[in-house]
């Protein structure tokens, strides 16, 4: 299986342990992933607010543009990006106003696109591609009895309702958490918004969203997400929630890919624990995996 | 929240506003608006919001400039995306937010931190083609002045955390090669919309 990978600038920095899991997992599952050439920022929830929709969409194209030729569809692992990319397509393929709007925009800076390249979600590759029975095949660390909080975030399965999964209920990552071995906790806020961007300018938004999502996840002893963004509030300011709210949360937040590489045993180095704030060490060490 | 302070001010109608609105990107599906509310109970950041989605769409019907442009409900979206999900008249709700937001911007309505960090955001990523997230911190704060300096001292901790696990690099990344011609193509593409809106 090969596929065009937009990694994003998240995943590029601070979520550098989300690529390096998710590389060492597709390897694993014989997905060959190349990255998409001089890809730009998606433009994440700002820029269509500062530029306007159609110009920020443009901007999600080039992207597109870049690879259309090769006829291979374009992964996307952050939520944000995947929003993004996967709404810019859509409105290029369905809206003759904005598709002439962009194809001459796309033109003044000497590119074309055609509207002909799929735009995918890692979950849903993961789901429909690859297929949970060979995921849990790969399995040679199972993770029996481990209960996983798994954290789907807002914007990918919202961004296309019922493209492939629930928007609000989505069961795609439980039966992945299934798949390794482990337990799925009942979750209701598991789609619910972890308050974004509001970290830098207004912090107790994301702590006050952080803590409903920390509680909700009941007696998990570990959370999994496909989102940068998310993982990042709920792992890096997990100290500041329990500040706030004189609250004890300690749950480590991986990347869902993280626990992939441990549950199929992959070499350590690729598991990429150590980015992790919250300490997962405690956690997996029944499992015979040292942080 | 108070429920009647859409209507506590002094009123000051501005017939054009409401058109003003309906000529932005996505401003004409306000009109589609049945005032169900449902938007408000799926919203994640309702609670903190002066006014709901619903009340705020009510409100540039009646042509409130004042009170929607500064009121804080588009800055607390968090474009989750769940109002647009499930808005029974398919409003694309959450675009509307950007939109005025860029409204917002465009006229100086910018007291809110969050449009420091948007107009951060952009400069950043307008520099590069890609975010460096040190870089539009940096930029945040040199808008916000000394008055956030607290905030700064509160996040210190968190950010010595990130940068001891490695989550914080210190050096932008690199440029994007066809930077001249992606901002050649936003350039257009901003034109053109300009055109069409007119």
């Amino acid at each position: 299986m090969r596929y065009f990978f937009y990694p994003g600038c998240s995943m590029e920095a601070g979520a550098g342990s989300y690529t390096k899991s998710l590389e060492a997992v597709a390897r694993a599952l014989d997905i060959e992933l190349a990255e998409v050439p001089d890809w730009n920022c998606c433009g994440a929830t700002v820029a269509s607010s500062v530029i306007g929709d159609a110009p920020a969409q443009v901007m999600s194209l080039r992207n597109l543009a870049m690879v259309e030729g090769s006829g291979l569809d374009v992964v996307v692992a952050c939520s944000s990006c995947y929003m993004n990319l996967a709404l810019a397509n859509r409105r290029f393929q369905n809206d003759p106003r904005f598709r002439a709007l962009a194809t001459k925009s796309l033109a003044a800076g000497g590119m074309q696109y055609r509207g002909k390249v799929r735009v995918r979600f890692i979950l849903e590759v993961i789901a429909n591609d690859v297929g949970f029975e060979r995921i849990a095949a790969r399995v040679k660390r199972p993770l029996k009895g481990l209960k996983v909080a798994g954290y789907v975030g807002c914007q990918s399965v919202r961004t296309i309702p019922w493209e492939f999964d629930d928007p609000e209920q989505p069961v795609a990552l439980d039966e992945l958490i299934g798949a390794l071995g482990a337990t799925a906790v009942p979750f209701p806020l598991k789609a619910r918004c972890c308050g974004a961007s509001h970290t830098l300018p207004q912090g107790e938004i994301t702590s006050s969203s952080c803590r409903d999502i920390l509680e909700s996840a009941g007696e998990a002893r570990l959370m999994v997400t496909p989102c940068p963004m998310c993982q990042l509030n709920l792992d890096a300011y997990q100290s500041e929630v329990n500040k706030a709210y004189g609250t004890n949360f300690q749950i480590p937040v991986l990347f869902f890919t993280q626990l992939m590489a441990v549950a199929f045993d992959l070499a350590p180095s690729t598991y990429g624990l150590k980015a992790n704030i919250v300490a997962p060490g405690p956690v997996l060490a029944q499992y015979g995996v040292a942080v | 929240m108070a429920d009647n302070s859409a209507s506590s001010g002094r009123l000051k109608y501005e017939a054009g506003f409401a058109r003003e609105v309906y000529g932005m990107e996505n401003g004409s599906y306000l009109k589609l608006c049945m005032q169900c509310g449902v938007c408000a109970v799926s919203c994640a950041t309702f609670k903190i919001m002066d006014y709901s989605p619903r009340r705020l769409f009510a409100l540039v019907r009646a042509g409130r400039k004042e009170e929607v442009m500064k009121s804080n409900t588009f800055w607390m979206c968090t474009t989750c995306l769940m109002c647009k999900a499930r808005c029974p008249r398919g409003i694309p709700i959450v675009d509307v937010m950007h939109d005025l937001k860029g409204l917002a911007l465009k006229q100086g309505y910018v007291n809110y931190p969050q449009a420091a960090f948007y107009q951060a955001f952009w400069q950043d990523l307008a520099g590069r083609g890609r975010i460096f997230e040190g870089g539009v911190t940096a930029r945040y704060f040199l808008k916000r002045g000394p008055k956030d300096f607290g905030k700064i001292m509160a996040q210190k901790d968190v950010g010595l955390k990130m940068l001891s696990h490695g989550r914080l690099p210190l050096r932008p990344p690199k440029a994007v090669k066809g930077k001249k011609e992606l901002m050649q193509m936003v350039a257009k593409a901003r034109e053109l919309e300009q055109k069409g809106a007119n």
